[in-house]
């Protein structure tokens, strides 16, 4: 893929805030390229999913390729090609989470919200209807001790039962 | 009863431990302030050698060791603190970055004055937005308070923490997958050597050392080294003549999981059993123990009878499974090691960084063959084969016997052996993911047999008694060459 070929839809570039957090970051490291993660994260979290137009602004800001920028985010689970809902939910499925009943927290998830659960290639799948919730299962959050655990965006909810789902849910 | 003996957690639960005030009232950052008073970047150096500290990370490599390594001449060289905290059952680490992020801080500081180092990355996670959090707070008060940035504290030291965020990939917690991670690219390790000691981050000499590890420098520093060294078994390692001492000294951060009334963190002295430790969080959930993982999910299984093996580096490793991150998970009657297996193996199929192919192709496969197992599809030959073992002349040979084929079983061996060979130790795999993957699949088959024959014979998974699971002593892999270590003060 080169520069040329990427479809630009919408333009993006960085809001006045996150332009000041990402002057702050590239000054960290003697490479510009390795402000990679923490600047893909700043742009998610500002455009919601990246783009192709995100990861050229990304490109060029850290002045490298865009095929490069692509390649790393296609390795890390945490970054989206695809739009998901506001509130997405990560499930924990991992052995000591399994070994307290995370499958009850996430089969009363999937019936609740009335979705399947998101694949990595196919986030549209665990994407309710009305672009609200993304259903996802993640492995180990190191939080065992208070297992079964879910996070809901940037929050932790620990020692679930689907009663305390519920009032996750209704608290949003 | 066996105490809790908190060093590290000491002050985890007092109010406010997190703001550099309330740090300070006990003793936050005397023991830095001691070190730059007392003490040259060498004797700490030497300080750390001689109290035996081993990496709490995972691979348990002396951390003295590893510093010595560092050439001394090429600057800058860097450190990088691990913070990934991914390994399925480890937890201990979360606390510290949300509860006590100045002590990270302070050991960090003095890792730097030892190694004279003046940029630090703390790696966390991507899923730690809390822990990032309190620690870019801790950091930005350090700053303001003279302890971080151009010549600390009035001494000409000039040190720098910033922290980096990784974005939910396992592998990053490897050291170089870390250090690629870092900069900027797919989190892919590279082979070694060149260890990170001379070329790491950006081509430079690294230092990289978990969360928990560096927590224990501002104790070392500040009540010595003997203080230190009483802590834990110290064993004689007898390959070398004359024997050489094996410290497993100091505490460890036990995190305990799955089967017990009360799992969380535990700081103990190295060295107690999985039944002490079990009685210490609380106690089984259930009737009986069936198995306990010692080290995270990559570290092979122990069976019932195994429960007396000391919970320490050395330990472990001569029964034939690690201690690794510290990450005790424990299995009751009820859980069907089939499951569990499978359960793990997914989540190594999933992590797989995909660079070499034995694990790209290998662990999902192993993943494939483990579900089919237990979807109640597993193989097994119809035809027997003759028996080989000890025949009656006491010479290795046909027994006379006849066996059943379990094709799928042998498969399973087979696959995972060609990743990682779990009996000679050698990978065929540029980091040693592939050991973990291959050390729970083979250990869980061996050691639970039985419970693998029998969801292959019924065709549907059948969890069996704790005594029928487990195959006997005598045909334990790990239990024939394991022995006790003596402790060094015995010889
Ligand atoms: C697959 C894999 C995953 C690892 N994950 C972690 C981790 O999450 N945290 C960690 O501290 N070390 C992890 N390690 C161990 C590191 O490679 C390295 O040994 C350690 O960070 C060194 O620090 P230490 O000497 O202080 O333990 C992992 C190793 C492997 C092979
Ligand atoms: S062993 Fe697996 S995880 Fe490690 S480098 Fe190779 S493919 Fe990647
Ligand atoms: S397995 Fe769910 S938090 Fe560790």
């Amino acid at each position: 893929m080169s520069d040329e070929l990427i479809q630009i839809e919408t333009p993006f570039a960085f809001n006045e805030e996150n332009q000041r957090a990402f002057d702050a970051l590239i000054g960290r490291y003697p490479i510009k390229e390795a402000a990679m993660l923490p600047t893909l994260h700043l742009a998610q979290k500002q455009a919601g999913y990246i783009t192709p137009a995100v990861m050229k602004y990304v490109a060029e800001q850290l002045e490298v390729s865009v095929m490069k920028v692509k390649d790393v985010v296609t390795f890390y689970p945490m970054f989206f090609e695809e739009p998901v809902g506001e509130y997405v939910i990560r499930v924990c499925h991992t052995l000591p989470c399994a070994l307290r009943d995370c499958k009850v927290v996430l089969d009363h998830l999937k019936e609740k919200l009335g979705t399947d659960v998101a694949s990595e290639t196919n986030l549209a799948k665990g994407t309710t209807a009305d672009s609200k919730f993304t259903l996802m299962k993640v492995e180990c959050l190191a939080s065992c001790d208070v297992a079964p655990v879910i996070m809901v965006n940037d929050d932790l909810y620990k020692n679930l039962t689907p009663e305390k789902v519920d009032e996750i849910l209704d608290n949003l | 009863m066996i105490e809790e003996k908190r060093i590290l957690y000491e002050h985890l639960d007092v109010p406010d431990i997190n703001t550099f005030d309330v740090f300070r009232q006990y003793d936050g950052y005397t023991r830095f302030e001691k070190a730059i008073a007392e003490y040259q970047p060498e004797d700490i150096a030497k300080m750390v050698m001689d109290s035996g500290l081993k990496g709490r990370g995972g691979a348990g490599f002396s951390t003295g060791l590893k510093w010595s390594f560092v050439p001394r001449d090429i600057k800058p060289c860097y450190l990088c603190c691990n913070a990934d905290e991914s390994e399925p059952g480890t937890f201990s680490n979360r606390y510290v970055l949300e509860k006590n992020p100045h002590l990270l801080i302070e050991g960090i500081l003095i890792c730097c004055y030892a190694m004279g180092i003046e940029t630090t990355y703390v790696y966390i996670r991507g899923e730690f937005t809390l822990g990032k959090k309190m620690l870019d707070a801790a950091i930005k008060e350090a700053y303001e308070k003279g302890y971080l940035g151009k010549d600390v504290r009035g001494t000409g030291l000039n040190i720098d923490i910033y922290t980096h965020p990784g974005a939910g990939a396992y592998i990053c917690g490897e050291e170089t997958g870390l250090i690629e991670s870092l900069e900027g690219k797919r989190g892919q390790p590279r082979n070694k050597p060149p260890f990170p000691a001379v070329e790491g981050v950006f081509g430079k000499p690294t230092v990289v050392q978990n969360v928990e590890t560096l927590c224990n420098l501002p104790f070392i520093v500040g009540n010595g080294v003997e203080w230190y060294t009483q802590m834990g078994p110290t064993y004689a390692d007898t390959r070398a003549n004359p024997p050489t001492p094996d410290p497993n000294t100091g505490t460890k951060l036990y995190c305990i999981s799955g089967d017990v009334n009360e799992p969380g963190v535990y700081e103990l002295e190295l060295g107690l059993t999985s039944t002490e430790l079990i009685e210490v969080a609380g106690g089984l959930r259930g009737e009986e123990v069936k198995a306990v993982i010692p080290g995270g999910s990559s570290a092979p299984i122990l069976t019932h009878y195994e429960l007396d093996t000391r919970l320490d580096f050395t330990s472990l490793t001569l029964a034939k499974s690690m201690l690794g991150s510290g990450g005790i998970i424990v299995m009751n009657e009820t859980r069907n090691i089939v499951d569990c297996l499978l359960n793990i193996m997914k989540f190594y199929a999933h992590e797989s960084c995909g660079q070499c192919t034995p694990c790209r192709w290998g662990t999902p496969w192993v993943r494939d063959i483990v579900q089919r197992i237990a979807d109640g599809n597993g193989r097994k030959s119809t035809i027997t084969r003759p028996k080989f073992g000890v025949a009656e002349n006491g010479r290795w040979g046909d027994t006379g016997e006849t066996e059943e084929i379990y094709e799928d079983l042998d498969l399973l061996e087979s696959v995972a052996n060609n990743i990682a060979n779990v009996d000679t130790m050698t990978w065929n795999t540029i980091c040693v993911f592939g050991i973990a993957v291959s050390w729970p699949a083979v250990s869980y088959m061996r050691k639970f047999r039985p419970e693998f024959e029998a969801a292959i014979r019924e065709g549907k998974l059948v969890t069996l008694s704790v005594a029928e699971a487990t195959v006997p002593p005598e045909e334990n892999y790990a239990y024939q060459q394991r022995f006790v270590p003596k402790e060094f003060a015995d010889l």
